[in-house]
């Protein structure tokens, strides 16, 4: 197992475990009419990820905007196995939280949320960065970059 | 305050539930009830409740194959399956076809029987099948304090602000759970502390004094995207109409997640500043003046003159009074030949429209009536359009997404006039 980097402590909203990647974002997001279902990429013109997939990634951003529809979209693309599989957020509002309550109530798929983050902690998280989330503890562990079987060392 | 029991462990070790709530979650009820309780005391956990409260009603807004898709159908029939009822009044939001002219609208046919097939499993759950994003007016009519669940943010922002109910806006399949169990988690907007107002926007009395129709969509639009999803107060406007109310409403939950505002001297929670702020002192305060608005429309809807596809009027669904006046201003003229201009509306105003003979003059006129779902919620690739007049807020904020068009955002007028005319003339 990588050892960190680093780790935070974030709030666990939804339990549950990732390591992988990460798809990192300064911009609030909206699922409906923010995602594709069919293949988990952004169709966001106004998104600074517009055209990226954030197909099985932990997906950061800063907290979730727009329509109540967005579990529909959310678990649309759960169904087709193109949902982020983890979520971190400056501010987890109750909308992203339902979407993984739903999740596992409805399709059995654990997508662990933390939030809560400082600054300082949220600008620590980079796209292509690998990571490590708890969503019951909160626990973040940043494990870097992972380049032919080596650890990178991340300049911050 | 509650008269349940703490629970130890596990499921709701953080809340306090009834007997029955604990029976519930047993399985005493059933599996949909079951499954939907859990749902909800996770989400109270997560948000810091510390009880369950009973709802008067229930709105969902996954009713549309837009929003529910496949993994909504297969949701809803592993509840029927189970035997699935609702506890309380519940109504369905916009479909994604207009279930009497779908193919007028060129819905792919097989998408048609799928939203079919929803409406099929939502009547077989109980659901009051009214297709509208504006139940409040006929139907779901809440009291002031009434808890509800409902989810649909435009239904959400109106009767937490215009009538004084209180609901959180509930995501899709919640609002489900919701309906299923009669209940919500308490917390966010059922407690009186979180309805203080956070952010005071003062209109200067010169825009105050002169501000037209469709500058309450415009301060909408602007004020859900300073506020994002904070309690933002209105001063300084004379007055508002429901239809005004409810335009301002839209725009501010499609740019911000507004659930709740207050207007001092007219929404039931401001009867003064000092009662809409809960006594606080904002912690902001902005002050909108002509160039505030004038920029926020260039932005929802900025073009240069030029034809125009399409015409978006009625989101929120078109009220009776809406009606009147789009019939008013089509009567004995006629939608230019390369133009659609369609009326978004439910079937209940319809029906009266019809009576009255609004309908006439504005099928007449060339105009569509577009029942039970709108722009926003169809599937309009077929028809190619690249441009969209509205005077709606929300149809501004989501259709560049939804429908792939450039938006022009104006006064109800001027979409009529764009429509007649098939384009734009920016004066």
């Amino acid at each position: 197992m990588s050892q960190p980097q680093r780790v935070l402590q974030a709030r666990g909203c939804a339990a549950g475990q990732f390591e992988g990647e990460m798809v990192v974002s300064r911009q609030p997001f909206g699922f409906w009419q923010g995602l594709d279902p069919e293949t988990g990429v952004v169709i966001d013109k106004r998104h600074d990820l517009c055209g990226v997939s954030i197909k099985g990634k932990a997906f950061v951003f800063p907290y979730g905007r727009g329509s109540t529809g967005t579990p529909g979209i959310f678990l649309e693309a759960v169904r087709n196995g193109c949902a982020p599989s983890a979520i971190i957020n400056v501010k987890s509002e109750p909308m992203i939280i339902m979407c993984a309550l739903l999740a596992e109530a409805f399709f059995k798929v654990a997508i662990p949320i933390v939030d809560g983050l400082d600054v300082p902690a949220q600008e620590a998280l980079r796209t292509g960065d690998r990571v490590r989330i708890d969503g019951a503890t909160g626990r973040v562990e940043i494990l870097g970059r992972e380049l032919a079987g080596s650890q990178a060392v991340v300049k911050e | 305050m509650c008269c349940g029991r703490r629970m130890t462990g596990g499921m709701g070790e953080n809340m306090y539930l009834t007997d029955e709530e604990q029976g519930v979650l047993d399985g005493q009820r059933g599996e949909p009830q079951r499954l939907a309780l859990r749902v909800l005391v996770k989400l109270g956990e997560a948000c810091g409740a510390e009880r369950m409260v009973e709802i008067a009603s229930a709105h969902l807004v996954a009713s549309s194959y837009q929003i529910a898709g496949e993994a909504g159908i297969e949701i809803y029939s592993q509840l029927v399956a189970q035997g699935a009822r609702v506890r309380v009044r519940t109504t369905s939001d916009p479909g994604s076809i207009d279930f009497a002219r779908w193919r007028e609208f060129k819905t792919p046919e097989q998408y048609a029987a799928r939203q079919v097939k929803i409406a099929a499993l939502l009547d077989q759950m109980g659901v009051i099948p009214t297709w509208t994003c504006t139940p409040y007016t006929t139907f779901n009519v809440p009291r002031f304090g009434d808890h509800l669940g409902w989810s649909e943010s435009s239904a959400v922002v109106f009767v937490n602000s215009v009538i004084g109910a209180r609901t959180n806006r509930l995501a899709a399949y919640v609002d489900l759970c919701a309906a299923l169990t009669g209940r919500v988690p308490c917390f966010g907007l059922h407690l009186s502390e979180n309805r203080r107002g956070e952010i005071l926007f003062e209109l200067t009395p010169d825009l105050a004094a002169n501000f037209a129709d469709h500058y309450f969509p415009a301060l909408g639009y602007l004020v859900g995207q300073t506020v994002g999803d904070k309690v933002p107060v209105i001063v300084g406007l004379p007055g508002a109409t429901f239809d005004q109310l409810k335009a301002f409403g839209a725009a501010s939950a499609a740019s911000g997640s507004v659930a709740l505002y207050h207007m001092v001297g007219i929404t039931p929670e401001a009867r003064s500043l000092e009662e809409a702020c809960g006594g606080r002192v904002p912690a902001e305060r902005i002050v909108v003046g002509q160039r505030e608005i004038a920029g926020i429309m260039e932005q929802m809807g900025a073009a240069a003159d030029g034809p125009v596809d399409v015409v978006g009027i009625g989101c929120p669904h078109a009220s009776i009074d809406q009606m009147r006046r789009y019939a008013a201003l089509l009567d004995g003229k006629q939608v230019h030949s390369d133009t659609q201009l369609w009326v978004c509306t439910n079937v209940v105003v319809e029906e009266m429209a019809r009576k009255m003979g609004y309908v006439a003059i504005i099928e007449r006129a060339g105009a569509k009536l577009m029942v039970g779902t709108c722009h926003n919620d169809c599937p309009l690739g077929a028809w190619g359009f690249r441009r969209l007049v509205t005077d709606s807020g929300k149809f501004a904020y989501y259709t560049p997404t939804t429908v792939g068009t450039q938006c022009v955002f104006a006064s109800t007028e001027a979409c009529i006039q764009a429509a007649i005319a098939g384009k734009v003339e920016r004066s």
